[in-house]
């Protein structure tokens, strides 16, 4: 199946629900997106890191040193609270839109 | 919680800057390395899979900037940027670097310095708890012209008795008391006080107490505090002072306390050494009970929450009461409250204002100087602007870069004009004339700092924003084009620049106007004759203890013991008694009364300045006697009274008769009113001070009006020194304990009688000089960049035949049509600014045209010389080279 580009100001949503399932480096983060995506979407590795740092200095995730699994450092990532708040609001904001959307794209001759 | 985030994140970013970079570098490597890792396990070799990871990563560098920019890190970093590149600039031209500083420092130094002495004098609260709550109390009688005089101390007691809305009220006079025992017998600088005075300031002593009420009344033990300077001085900080007896005037006062050696009472002069109570002091507790006199300054502290027209109001009502009290003495009078403070301030507020306003005005032409500079080198720089826009610099960017650049010249030039305010107040300190610096200490303390900070802030936006904006408009394309960096520029920036100049030049007539009025003014001031002998006088003075010499008859014994004892010695024959002298002691201003004259009429002063002299006196002081006689040696104690009036008198109150023979009535000793016979008539002289006119004046023998001090004056060709050494000796022949004071020669008297004129003078002068040179130096700049720029068309000019002559009018005419501009908008400004200077100005008027005629010439004359230089280079243009040029 072919990779799909990711939607414009959706990187930040998907960061944020990839580490409010747990804290994660950074390459842990592209990981685990890449995983429930099921390797569908594509997304450009270095441009993590600046949507990493935008969301730390707007205090929705914080970030700790701390040692991988192959034994290195790496800076972890974890959901802060107000982050939790933000993600439960966009995950709002992203179904009720994508509700409208699919129902607009759905929609056939006769119920117009 | 986020905004706590948002700052942490910036404060790292700032501060752990090298450490951010490391982590970001760190965290991006190992995200690499990690891909690298994963790559490797399906068996890719490391360097394949690390150059793989690399690719897939992206551009690591612009990652990196994002994240900066992320954490809102662009503004720091691009600002630290503009630093370094703008201080790489000033480096680079070291010239203007300095002439910008410089220029920036006098400015702002000068406007600290006068600033910290108008603060300190006329802003700062004065050093008592609720300054606000303190008023001068005077009397005035508007039927009468006068304004502001003391009361008696019968009438101020009665405002204690019966006002409601004083807290305190109190009074203070000086009288000097000599001091014996310790050394040499010293003259102490004594205030006399009421028992409330220091309660009513505030203040605390350092030791022991005040006085009490009953301290000051007649009859009580004698007290005295001393202050902590007498008291390290003189008694070497001696522990067991306080109870101990010091001797004052032959008598034993016992010290109650000390205070402290920043403690000034208000209105008197700068040492103070004692204070004793009013009812104490030899000469002033003689007029306790007289009702009438005028000669006591008194302060009140108006009650907590008390307005200051309530406690008007209140004292309004007293004065009511005390005119029907004493209707002979009292009717007409009332009191007058003004802020302490600026009583204070008095005469010296307008000066001072004036002086801040001129330095203001020599901040604005070093502001417009530098703008001149910086608008220069803008638009020279014009192709360096356009290539950056060229590659992709926003113009925002360009005009903050431009900005950073001025800010810092701006940062640099407050902190020199920081340290330059901070030495010129010292140095400005001892030119103080004295009333100025009297009650507070005139230094760089906060308030003068924010200032001068504020004022570098907005000086440099002034002088840097205009050139910034100028410069990021400039056309792209025009300027990149070849040639555009010099033939291109008679727009916007070079009117700007002309505009600048202009301005400095009227900004300069206004200054340099006003200097000169001040300068005129000083020189007509200096130039009144004072009616007396000025060269080869010297004055000194002797003062009786009133305890030890306590009866006229000791007085004058005294004083012709002194007077032969003096003349004996050899080149001071020419000497003689005055009490008191001439512009050096102020004056004795006494009612008087002509028997069998008609009423004067409302409004003429009935009063003449009061001077006992020795026969000599007329003598040796060069005053012309113009009618009857002078005094002579059979004019004693004992014979008739008599008189001398002064020619303003004789023409005022005897017009078309003849005063000798008539009567004279004068209210002195203050007890009891004399009649004396006019025997002569003299010139007039000026005793108080030059600008205002002699007064009318009454001398009397001073055998029938001895008093318990003796001042000399001497006509010698000897020193000051010499005078005084000689003098001493004859008193100590007399009596050792007596010292000898006060010693100055007339020319030092008169010299620092116009001592505040001089000072303010000086100032004036100063900032128009420098306003005359930054002026000059702004229209040389403008004119010759004017000059390089239309170099190629007076070559053109020249090939196709004009004279060098023609060249050298044609860039003089710039230059004066440039300064005619300037120099017309001056006059208007600077003569309805000079009315301002009018109540200061001394026999010039505030639009003097011999002025403002010298200033508009000077200027001219300055602009003319300014473009020489660049003119004479315009008619030297090579038209080959100049051609060529392109």
């Amino acid at each position: 199946m072919d990779q799909l580009d990711l939607l414009q100001g959706t990187l930040d949503m998907l960061i944020l629900k990839a580490v409010s399932l747990g804290p994660l480096h950074g390459y842990g983060v592209l990981l685990r997106i890449q995983q429930i995506s099921k390797e569908r979407l594509e997304i450009q590795q270095g441009s993590l890191y600046p949507a990493l740092y935008r969301l730390e200095h707007q205090g929705w995730i914080e970030s700790e040193w701390g040692e991988s699994e192959n034994k290195r450092k790496a800076k972890y990532y974890r959901l802060t609270a107000a982050g939790k708040r933000r993600l439960q609001s966009e995950v709002e904001k992203w179904n009720t839109m994508a509700g409208v959307i699919a129902g607009i794209l759905d929609s056939k001759p006769e119920e117009v | 919680m986020r905004f706590r985030a948002r700052l942490a994140s910036w404060l790292r970013g700032i501060f752990l800057r090298s450490q951010g970079e490391r982590e970001m570098t760190a965290e991006i490597e190992a995200h690499i390395e990690a891909r690298a890792n994963d790559l490797m396990r399906n068996g890719t070799n490391r360097e394949e899979a690390l150059r793989r990871a690399r690719i897939e990563f992206g551009g690591v560098e612009n990652f990196k900037e994002e994240c900066r920019e992320a954490r809102g890190l662009a503004f720091f970093d691009s600002l630290l940027q503009d630093l370094r590149f703008a201080l790489r600039m000033l480096r680079k031209s070291p010239g203007f670097t300095a002439v910008a500083v410089l220029t920036l420092a006098l400015g702002i130094g000068a406007n600290t310095a006068i600033f910290s002495v108008v603060y300190s004098v006329l802003l700062r609260p004065l050093p008592y708890p609720h300054p606000d709550q303190l008023v001068s109390m005077f009397e005035t009688n508007p039927e009468k012209g006068v304004k502001q005089t003391g009361s008696s101390y019968v009438d101020f007691a009665e405002w204690q008795k019966q006002n409601r809305t004083f807290s305190f009220i109190a009074a203070a006079q000086r009288h000097d008391l000599t001091f014996t025992g310790n050394g040499e017998p010293a003259e102490l600088d004594t205030v006399v006080v009421t028992s409330d005075y220091f309660p009513l300031l505030g203040v605390k002593p350092i030791a022991g107490r005040f006085f009490t009420a009953e301290e000051n009344k007649k009859g009580a033990a004698p007290v005295v505090i001393i202050s902590e300077n007498l008291w390290r001085g003189r008694f070497g900080s001696d522990p067991e002072i306080v109870g101990h007896a010091i001797t004052l005037d032959q008598r034993p006062f016992t010290v109650v306390g000390i205070m402290p050696a920043g403690f000034r009472s208000p209105f008197f002069n700068e040492t103070q050494d004692i204070w004793i109570p009013l009812a104490q002091d030899p000469l002033f507790s003689g007029w306790l009970e007289r009702p009438g006199g005028h000669w006591l300054p008194v302060i009140g502290r108006v009650k907590a929450g008390v307005s200051r027209a309530q406690a008007q109001a209140d004292m309004d009502l007293v004065s009511a009461n005390l005119a029907k009290m004493f209707p002979a003495e009292d009717t007409g009078w009332t009191v007058h409250l003004n802020s302490l403070q600026r009583e204070i301030a008095g005469n010296a507020r307008t000066p001072l204002l004036i002086l801040l306003g001129a330095v203001g005005l020599v901040l604005l032409i070093a502001c417009a100087n530098i703008a001149n500079l910086l608008l220069a080198r803008a638009t020279s720089r014009g192709r360096e602007m356009a290539l950056r826009q060229a590659l992709g610099a926003e113009r925002g960017r360009i005009v903050r870069q431009l900005l950073t650049e001025s800010a810092l010249l701006g940062v640099l030039g407050g902190v020199a004009g920081i340290l330059a305010g901070y030495w010129s107040i010292r140095a400005l300190i001892p030119l103080l004339p004295s009333q100025l610096s009297q009650m507070q200490s005139v230094s760089l303390d906060g308030w003068v700092l924010a200032f001068a900070l504020l004022l570098s802030a907005a000086a440099c936006m002034g002088f840097g924003l205009a050139p910034a904006l100028l410069a990021a408009e400039s056309d792209v394309e025009a300027n990149l084009k070849e040639g555009a960096a010099r033939s291109g520029q008679g727009g916007r920036g070079h009117r700007a620049r002309r505009l600048l100049a202009a301005s400095e030049m009227a900004l300069a007539v206004i200054l340099i106007a006003g200097a000169g009025l001040f300068l005129r003014s000083f020189a007509s001031l200096t130039a009144v004759n004072p009616g007396f002998n000025v060269a080869h006088i010297v004055k000194a003075e002797i003062s009786l203890p009133r305890f030890q010499y306590s009866s006229p008859q000791q007085w004058n014994a005294f004083a012709k013991e002194l007077l032969e004892g003096i003349q004996a010695q050899p080149g001071l024959q020419d000497s003689a008694l005055v009490i008191p002298v001439p512009m050096a002691d102020g004056q004795i201003n006494l009612a008087f009364t002509i028997p069998g004259a008609p009423p004067p009429a409302p409004g003429t002063p009935s009063s003449a300045d009061y001077v006992s002299v020795s026969p000599g006196y007329f003598r040796v002081m060069g005053i012309p006697l113009l009618r009857g006689r002078i005094f002579n040696d059979s004019d004693e104690a004992t014979s008739p009274r008599v008189a001398i009036i002064s020619e303003g008198l004789a023409q005022f109150y005897f017009p078309n008769q003849d005063p000798i023979g008539r009567e004279i009535g004068i209210n002195f000793p203050p007890d009891k009113s004399v009649v004396r016979r006019i025997v002569g008539i003299v010139a007039d002289v000026h005793d108080v001070s030059l600008h205002k006119a002699p007064g009318p004046m009454v001398y009397v023998p001073y055998a029938q009006q001895p008093f318990w001090g003796s001042p000399v004056v001497v006509k010698t060709t000897q020193s000051a020194s010499a005078v005084a050494a000689a003098v001493r000796q004859v008193v100590r022949g007399i009596d050792p304990n007596l010292p000898v004071t006060e010693v100055a020669s007339m020319p030092d008297v008169l010299a620092s009688s116009v001592a505040e004129p001089r000072f303010r003078t000086w100032l004036l002068g100063l900032f128009g000089v420098v306003a005359l040179i930054l002026a000059t130096v702004g229209i040389f700049g403008v004119i010759s960049y004017s000059v390089s720029c239309r170099t190629q068309e007076f070559g053109v000019r020249i090939a196709l035949g004009a004279s060098r002559g023609m060249i050298g009018r044609m860039v003089l005419r710039e230059s004066l049509l440039l300064a005619a501009a300037g120099l017309s908008g001056g006059v208007v400004a600077a003569l309805a600014l000079a009315q301002f200077l009018k109540s200061q100005l001394y026999g010039v008027g505030a639009s003097d045209p011999l002025t403002f005629a010298g200033t508009v010439a000077l200027l001219l004359g300055v602009a003319l010389a300014a473009s020489y230089l660049p003119a004479r280079r315009a008619t030297r243009v090579d038209p080959i080279v100049a051609l060529r040029y392109e």
